[in-house]
């Protein structure tokens, strides 16, 4: 009973520091104050070049924020990014139509997502042991398919990157720089920021961020990460809802995986080292609770945003690149501390 | 009621985990052998053993974190870390060698008894804690080393990763020390049974008055320890020193201990199955290599082991618990 | 009662359930009837939650029928239950702590938009409708429910078998980890209920709420149904013997010792926020009851005297020599035990056996050089399986497979183990059957008869006032009154404990 009188004052406090507005107020800040010290970092180049280059992520952490809120982890999820990149770009240089060299992985990483999904669900092994041995499994398979060898050569259409919104509208044919009219020239910075991963990025994050939200089986995945046993009596089963999770997270890796590979004009046979890593701490500094049943993949997608951010600004400060990675072991750091701080704050125990 | 109390479990003298994985050990010993010949011979076998090591040493001290229930996904990190150390203290700030390798082994173990202070003060989850300091150490070996590596160790610094004593690798001795060690506390001490017990119940344990906190920040502390003295070993056994060494070592380390049933749960777990798992995965590593399947195809054999094992024992253990 | 008269909504008949190795249920019959509140009595393992389970859809019955409104159905799964409006309140309540009050409630039936998708401001407006039927003012439905009490989160279990129409709700237990207060408020909420026609299966260890509360009773021994009768009918000693079926003299056997010297003393403890200045004293062979509200500060007091959140400030004597408790390893070498509240988590590791859990606080007392000498920790095991009649199959068995009542005598042979001068018991006997419980009680005798002295923790108000010398009442922290046995009466206790302010009165 005391309890409830003290939890007044603290319900507001919450509101008004909210992960979002934390990550929000961070990027705002950083783009500030880099932007002082050297104006070329707040340049309509950089700002794309940042989001071009690290919209996958985001996507990427939108799944492995469904999969942690569910009460999971997923740690093979870098190596399948590689093995589908892998897959699609053989595909489009095979010849195969573009649209199906971007389909056909985001199939089979649905498909792979369920596989390790079930194993989660029905035969209850620990996801962080499933993806442990599926991350060898897909790690050694990239190598010994690609042979190391680097995949070039696909087709123009392939790279989502060059298709440009205003192209869509103007001009039928991608990658021609088509005549601008008057009237939308001044729009036309927006646009450029607004290349397709980025679009990707931004209708998947508000897309998963509703349905989360806003429907019965986005609860159900909150229900199951917060309390399995209290869920199944609510009617909603651990098993089906897991097997969701793990085709929804393929869904987004999938997509994630396409955006990576249609990039560069080169897909290596290796992702960036430790991607899984980066994409869970994108879902950790979002906001999204390892213990899971709490988190929002919005939060995600702003945390990665700041992460690049964070590499990006250390070069225009003249920081040496090599401290990229201690930057965001500090930045995971801080945030699970002051997390915890707030817990302790509101009382929530765990 | 009376029932369910009447049965006491029998006592196997190995788990049904540890059964299976010295079935399949066995076959597969088996299977190789009959396919190179030069798969079962003592110096290649020795070699391996070599080989092996470093997994071999922070497996140890990841059994006891895992049985509490914890897990350290900074060890490969604090590998690099210690290394970069050990050669830049030498070569850049002067130190002796026996200085920076002190120094090195002083860094490995506080890298853990940051991560220990953390989980046991601050309450912060194992997995969380040891990601971010996964990326901190990682980051401040490359910040520290710029991708410089070091080379042109004395030949004597080799002894310890090339050389061999008695005709046994010499950091095999080490590992051997260290597996008895470690066997004999997690399975006969006051202290082994505080882990499975913190492993099973951590408040149970609180309350039965075994300090927690400080034997969670001893093992995390050993853990960090026992990468510097693997990280020492590496630079000795390839000569060179470079930021990136240990990368994903934790996944090895982490998948020999679990194939070697310990529950990532916690309370359960033994150094006889790591030991096992350690030897599944690099016997087979090396068999199939030697069968000429591709280096780094054989990991995709190590993955399906995995999960092969613990779905194996799954289906055993719930076959036993029916026919109750 | 009227309500015998009328049909019942649900009624079970000859209901048998196996498990492997035992018949938990031979031949039941049970029913109740709308707006009636039905308990069902029972010791540990008699077949009451197997029974409850099946009622609400969690086992399926092995053979015998189901009637719904005299139709029988398949009870096939909790979905079923659901449909034919049975709701369960579990023991350990089940709840998203995440999540808010409002969707708590309607988790798996929510409101939906046109569109398909929830409708968030129809489910926090439905979730304020129940709320205020139910004359719950201090519950806010955005409130995250991690947050809440105990006896709140109680209430959002209740909202959400209300929020699913249930005609039929099983609790199991629901007054077992409420404070005084908030158990007349459940009660007020189950009258509400009743009056509504909702038909009510109550299941408690606590006699004296049958007697407040139901309107009709059946006991269950051995699986096998023993009688259904009015409440008005019967009487204590009538439902106890029923349960074991066999007359127990006394429930609380206190026997005189002799009272020597203060062995604890406690002087103006601190630790904040719960223990605000507590001062007792414990003398050898005495029994000193402390009861207060859960919250009050009873437990805290425990485990800062026990070591597990060290004071603040004041002093700690023991027999008279000032102490430093910094940790449960401090307490225990000078000599204090704790039997802790919650069984399960604080007082054993469940899965580990008999052996390892009996010596788990004397470690060092059956090693050398900390290596373990298995013979001394196997006789320790031995001994005390002998010494407090534990019944299991050997010292190798796990501890998670023995009943309430033997798993306590683990947790107090473990401490006794370590030869304590002082005995803190933190409800000594909740959820532990009639007979075990006697034990326990006779144990507690024996021992403050050998010396020890003793403080119990305990919301039974009948145990308290059975088994103590003396009762020390606990409110907000500090101890507000000190009663003798002679003067020690259930009203002037309850009245200390709840402040002076006088609530509904508990007998019916």
């Amino acid at each position: 009973m005391s309890a409830t009188i003290a939890q007044a004052p603290a319900r507001k406090w919450r509101f008004s520091l909210s992960q979002e507005w934390l990550l929000l107020i961070g990027i705002a800040t950083l783009f500030i104050v880099v932007g002082l010290i050297n104006p070329r970092f707040v340049a309509s180049r950089n700002l794309q070049s940042i989001l071009l280059a690290n919209a996958y992520v985001a996507v990427a952490a939108i799944g492995m924020s469904v999969v942690i809120v569910s009460g999971n982890i997923d740690i093979s999820v870098g190596s399948l990014i590689g093995v589908l990149a892998s897959i699609s770009g053989a595909l489009a240089v095979a010849g195969v139509p573009v649209f199906f060299a971007w389909a056909i992985p985001v199939v089979i990483s649905i498909l792979v997502m369920m596989l390790q999904g079930a194993l989660v669900a029905y035969l209850r092994i620990p996801s962080i042991v499933v993806t442990l041995g599926m991350l060898s499994i897909l790690k050694g398979g990239l190598i010994s398919v690609t042979n190391g060898v680097w995949i070039s050569g696909m087709p123009d259409s392939f790279h989502l990157a060059q298709w440009h919104l205003l192209d869509l509208f103007i001009a039928a044919e991608p990658g021609k720089q088509a005549a601008v009219p008057e009237s939308l020239s001044a729009l036309k910075p927006m646009f450029d920021l607004l290349t397709m991963p980025v679009l990707f990025m931004l209708f998947l994050t508000l897309g998963a961020a509703w349905w989360m939200r806003n429907t019965a089986k986005g609860r159900s995945v909150y229900a199951v990460g917060g309390n399995a046993e209290a869920a199944r009596l609510c009617g909603i089963p651990r098993e089906r809802t897991l097997m969701m999770v793990f085709a929804v997270h393929g869904l987004f890796t999938g997509l994630a995986a396409v955006l990576f590979a249609t990039q560069p004009s080169v897909i290596q046979s290796t992702v960036p080292p430790n991607l899984e890593l980066t994409i869970i701490t994108a879902s950790v500094v979002g906001g999204v609770s390892i213990l899971g049943g709490t988190g929002t993949v919005i939060g995600s997608t702003l945390a990665a945003i700041l992460i690049a951010a964070i590499g990006s600004a250390l070069i225009f400060v003249n920081i040496s690149p090599y401290w990229l990675r201690a930057a965001q072991g500090i930045l995971i750091l801080v945030t699970v501390l002051a997390d915890i701080y707030r817990r302790r704050q509101r009382g929530l125990a765990r | 009621m009376s029932a369910t109390e009447a049965r006491a479990p029998k006592r196997l003298p190995l788990a049904p985990h540890e059964i299976v994985l010295v079935v399949i050990l066995a076959i597969a010993l088996a299977v190789l052998a009959t396919l190179s010949d030069r798969f079962f011979t003592l110096d290649n076998l020795l070699n391996q053993g070599r080989l092996m090591t470093e997994v071999g040493l922070i497996a140890m001290p990841m059994t006891f974190v895992i049985v509490t229930g914890g897990i350290d996904l900074s060890v490969g990190s604090t590998m690099g870390l210690c290394a970069i150390l050990l050669g830049y203290s030498w070569k850049n700030f002067g130190f002796p060698l026996e200085l920076a390798i002190v120094f090195a082994l002083l860094v490995g173990t506080v890298a853990g008894f940051i991560n220990g202070w953390f989980i046991t003060r601050l309450k912060v989850p194992p997995l969380i804690m040891t990601i971010s300091t996964l990326a901190l150490y990682r980051g401040l070996a490359e910040g520290i080393s710029q991708a410089h590596s070091v080379r042109g160790y004395p030949e004597g610094f080799y002894l310890l990763g090339q050389g061999e004593v008695w005709g046994v690798p010499t950091q095999l001795w080490l590992l051997v020390v260290a597996i008895v060690i470690f066997a004999v506390i997690l399975a006969r001490t006051t202290f082994g049974r505080s882990l499975y017990a913190i492993g099973y119940n951590e408040t149970g344990a609180r309350f039965s008055g075994l300090p927690v906190d400080r034997i969670k920040l001893a093992i995390y502390t050993a853990s960090g320890l026992m990468a510097g003295l693997a990280a020492w070993i590496f630079v000795s056994r390839v000569s060179t020193t470079r930021s990136d060494m240990g990368t994903g070592i934790e996944l090895d380390v982490i998948a020999a201990v679990v194939l070697g049933g310990t529950s990532i749960f916690g309370g359960v777990g033994t150094i006889a199955g790591t030991v096992l798992g350690l030897l599944l995965i690099q016997l087979l590593k090396d068999g199939l290599a030697l069968t000429g399947v591709k280096g780094d195809a054989t990991i995709v054999v190590i993955g399906a082991v995995l999960i092969l094992s613990i779905l194996i024992t799954n289906f055993a253990q719930r076959r036993r618990e029916q026919g109750r | 009662m009227q309500s015998n008269s009328k049909p019942p909504v649900l009624a079970l008949d000859g209901i048998t359930k196996s498990f492997p190795g035992v018949r938990a249920l031979k031949g039941v019959s049970f029913d109740v009837a709308p707006g009636e509140v039905h308990a069902l009595l029972g010791e540990n393992g008699a077949g009451k939650s197997t029974l409850i389970k099946i009622m609400s859809g969690v086992h399926t019955a092995d053979t015998g029928t189901i009637k719904l409104d005299g139709r029988e159905i398949a009870m096939t799964g909790p979905h079923e239950a659901r449909r034919a409006g049975i709701a369960t309140i579990y023991q350990e309540l089940l709840l998203f702590p995440e999540l808010t009050v409002a969707e708590n409630v309607f988790m798996g039936h929510a409101p939906r938009t046109k569109w398909g998708a929830l409708d968030w401001p129809a489910m926090r407006a439905k979730a304020q409708v129940l709320l205020d039927s139910l004359d719950i003012h201090d519950l806010d439905v955005a409130q995250v429910v991690g947050t809440l009490s105990v006896g709140n989160r109680q209430r959002v279990e209740i909202l959400r078998a209300l929020s699913q129409d249930a005609r039929i709700l099983i609790m199991d237990e629901p007054t077992a980890a409420l404070t005084e207060h908030d158990v007349q408020r459940l009660f007020a909420i189950v009258r509400r209920l009743r009056e509504r026609g909702v038909s009510i299966v109550y299941i408690s260890h606590r006699l004296e709420e049958i007697f407040i509360l139901a309107d009709r009773v059946t006991v269950l021994r051995d699986g096998e149904h023993v009688a259904t009768k009015a409440v008005k009918d019967t009487d204590n000693a009538d439902l106890v013997q029923m349960m074991v079926g066999r007359r127990i003299e006394s429930l609380f056997p206190k026997i005189d010792v002799p009272i020597g010297a203060p062995v604890l003393e406690v002087r103006d403890l601190v630790r904040m926020p719960q223990t605000r200045g507590m001062s007792l004293t414990v003398r050898a062979g005495e029994i000193v009851g402390l009861a207060g509200l859960v919250g009050s500060g009873r437990s805290e007091l425990a485990q800062t005297i026990f070591g597990v959140t060290p004071a603040q400030s004041g002093e700690i004597l023991i027999g008279g020599q000032k102490v430093s408790v910094r940790s449960v390893a401090d307490a225990r070498r000078l000599g204090i035990a704790y039997v802790p509240e919650d069984r399960g988590i604080q007082g054993l590791v469940r899965p580990m056996t008999v052996r390892e859990n009996a010596s788990l606080a004397v470690l060092s007392d059956v090693s050398r050089h900390g290596f373990i000498q298995r013979e001394t920790e196997e006789k320790l095991a031995n001994a005390a399986v002998r010494q407090f009649g534990i019944r299991t199959a050997g010292i190798e068995q796990i501890v998670n497979k023995l009943s309430g009542g033997n798993q306590q005598k683990i947790v107090l042979g473990k401490w006794l183990a370590t030869k304590p001068k002082v005995l803190i018991l933190d409800e000594p006997t909740r959820g532990i059957d009639v007979g075990a419980k006697a034990e326990i009680h006779r144990m507690m005798g024996e021992l403050a008869g050998q010396g020890l002295a003793i403080l119990m923790i305990s919301s039974e108000l009948p145990e308290v006032l059975g088994m103590s010398d003396r009762v020390l009442t606990v409110r907000e922290g500090r101890i507000v009154a000190e009663f003798s046995r002679a003067e020690a009466t259930q009203e002037r206790v309850a009245e200390a404990m709840m402040g002076g302010t006088s609530h509904e009165s508990s007998a019916a």
